[in-house]
């Protein structure tokens, strides 16, 4: 049976899409800005463009604005615009240590060198609905004249926002092994066909894009039991970090091109007994654009499950990088609203002519 | 100056500046544009800290510009849709490529600029550091008395 296009549906189409804009703006006094969701819908615009795999803050507004706020659809769309676009640049090396943390903590260390800062976080608040939230109109610049700090607050926090990382600490002491790059090209989700067994960095790279809510959910089956990895947090940060290139018209300059916000988690999930029979800690790796901590961690639960042997669902490489992506998840399972006719008219098909023998048979009996 | 740190100022500095300067160049010298304003990506490296070894994090959004005064050619790439920033730091770049007298000028208020974006950072991490835990350890509590 070969398949049979069929037409009739563009009038219905067009009209659909204009009907979704209907629905968008009927019930609205104005229409959304665009920098209004950049600027207030901050971690959500964090999770589009990690979903997306495209750090552009402008955009990923606009592709919520479109998509209604569905973070699925938005991602879709940023992951849809970026492939039309040229990639001319690759960063040099970021060292995530150089990070200007705006927010730090460890919940396996109480003391960590320079501290624990907690940052923009709403950790440590009750759930309570803020029905103040109703009325902030016109009173955002006495908020924020309000929150400020004079000359002399500022000059006496003096530091560049740059901590030791907890992880050069463990190492400084003996508690996790010396690690030399081998300065290998990493693999590139992108451009690459991606084969199973697969390499870190290749892992790396999918569990940074993948969803917050299938990564949080397998990570959670982990530590629920279907798995190995029960972790603490050995630090999660969240800041800055600079974005270099080469200059093109001197490869031995760099120039600055900007800066990105992230959150980098080092999870520390148990130890081992390394060659020289000295005990090491394991860890597990995060690291997300923007401020999205669950998915960081989610990531070091699942980055380190992968590297643990095992029958659970966490530890099959191939399951868990294949059915986080967002993109590739959400379209395969929405398809389904495609017309499917063919298919179901072939299952039809065979029913009828299954029922058609039942009743022969009946019929000589 | 290093690239790096120009670019830094001018990126991350009050848009009157750069402006102002691209404007100096634009009123005396004929600037060709090379390749005008458009958008890309650029993957960004990071290494990682358990294994050391880079992978590719995701991509950002950059626009670059290229233009070039008598020959000499000057460039910029910054992240986001900023057509007009891109195209007035390639002619800045290009100028002090280029050594323009003007550009002598320009260094003390570079390094003011300097000054104004560390102050911005300043105030923000003064913010965090209001945020930071000054841990006390609780006395003991002897259930038994």
């Amino acid at each position: 049976m070969g398949y049979v296009a069929v037409t009739g549906g563009q009038r219905a189409i067009e009209k659909a899409n204009q009907l979704v804009d209907q629905y968008r703006l009927q019930d609205a006094e104005k229409a959304l800005e665009t920098n209004e969701i950049q600027s207030q819908l901050r971690l959500l615009i964090d999770r589009v463009m990690g979903e997306g795999g495209l750090y552009a803050p402008e955009y990923a507004a606009i592709a919520l604005k479109q998509a209604e706020g569905d973070p699925a659809e938005a991602a879709f769309l940023l992951r849809a615009y970026r492939s039309t676009l040229p990639r001319n640049y690759y960063s040099r090396l970021i060292e995530p240590g150089d990070m200007r943390v705006i927010r730090r903590i460890s919940s396996s260390f109480k003391d960590i060198p320079g501290g624990q800062m907690l940052g923009p976080t709403y950790d440590y608040t009750h759930r309570l609905l803020n029905f103040d939230m109703r009325n902030e109109k016109g009173a955002v610049k006495e908020f924020l004249e309000r929150l400020g700090l004079g000359e002399k607050e500022i000059e006496n926090a003096s530091s560049s926002g740059k901590f030791q990382k907890v992880i050069d600490l463990l190492r400084e002491q003996g508690l996790m092994a010396e690690r030399t790059s081998d300065d290998q090209i990493p693999f590139d989700i992108t451009r690459d066909k991606l084969n199973f067994p697969t390499t870190r960095s290749a892992r790396l790279q999918l569990l940074s894009r993948g969803e917050t809510g299938a990564m949080t959910a397998l990570a959670y089956s982990s530590m629920r039991g279907y798995g190995a990895v029960h972790p603490t947090i050995g630090e999660l940060r969240v800041g800055y970090l600079e974005v270099h290139i080469p200059y093109p018209l001197d490869d031995d300059d760099s120039i600055y091109i900007g800066e990105i916000l992230t959150t980098e988690v080092e999870t520390i999930n148990s130890f081992t007994q390394n060659d020289q029979d000295d005990v090491e800690f394991m860890l597990g790796y995060g690291m997300t654009f923007g401020q999205n901590e669950v998915k960081a961690i989610a990531m070091a639960i699942l980055e380190r499950s992968l590297e643990t042997s095992g029958s659970s669902p966490t530890q099959d490489e191939e399951f868990v990088l294949l059915h986080i992506d967002s993109v590739e998840a959400n379209g395969f399972v929405s398809h389904l609203k495609l017309p499917h006719y063919t298919t179901f008219q072939s299952m039809l098909d065979r029913i009828r002519t299954a029922q058609k023998e039942q009743e022969k048979i009946e019929v000589k009996s | 100056m290093k690239k790096s740190r120009l670019t830094k100022i001018l990126i991350e500095g009050d848009s009157q500046l750069i402006k102002d300067l691209a404007s100096q160049v634009e009123n005396n010298y004929l600037i060709q544009t090379e390749k005008p304003p458009q958008t890309g990506l650029t993957m960004v490296k990071v290494k990682d800290s358990i294994s050391n070894n880079p992978f590719y994090m995701g991509e950002v959004l950059v626009t670059e510009c290229t233009v070039s005064i008598n020959g000499t050619f000057g460039m910029s790439v910054i992240m986001g849709e900023k057509a007009e920033t891109a195209y007035q730091i390639a002619i800045i770049d290009a100028a002090m490529n280029s050594n323009l007298p003007m550009t002598k000028d320009w260094f003390h208020l570079l390094l003011q600029e300097e000054k104004n974006i560390d102050k911005r950072q300043q105030k923000e991490l003064a913010m965090v550091n209001q945020t930071k835990v000054h841990f006390n350890t609780m006395e003991d509590y002897n259930d038994k008395s």
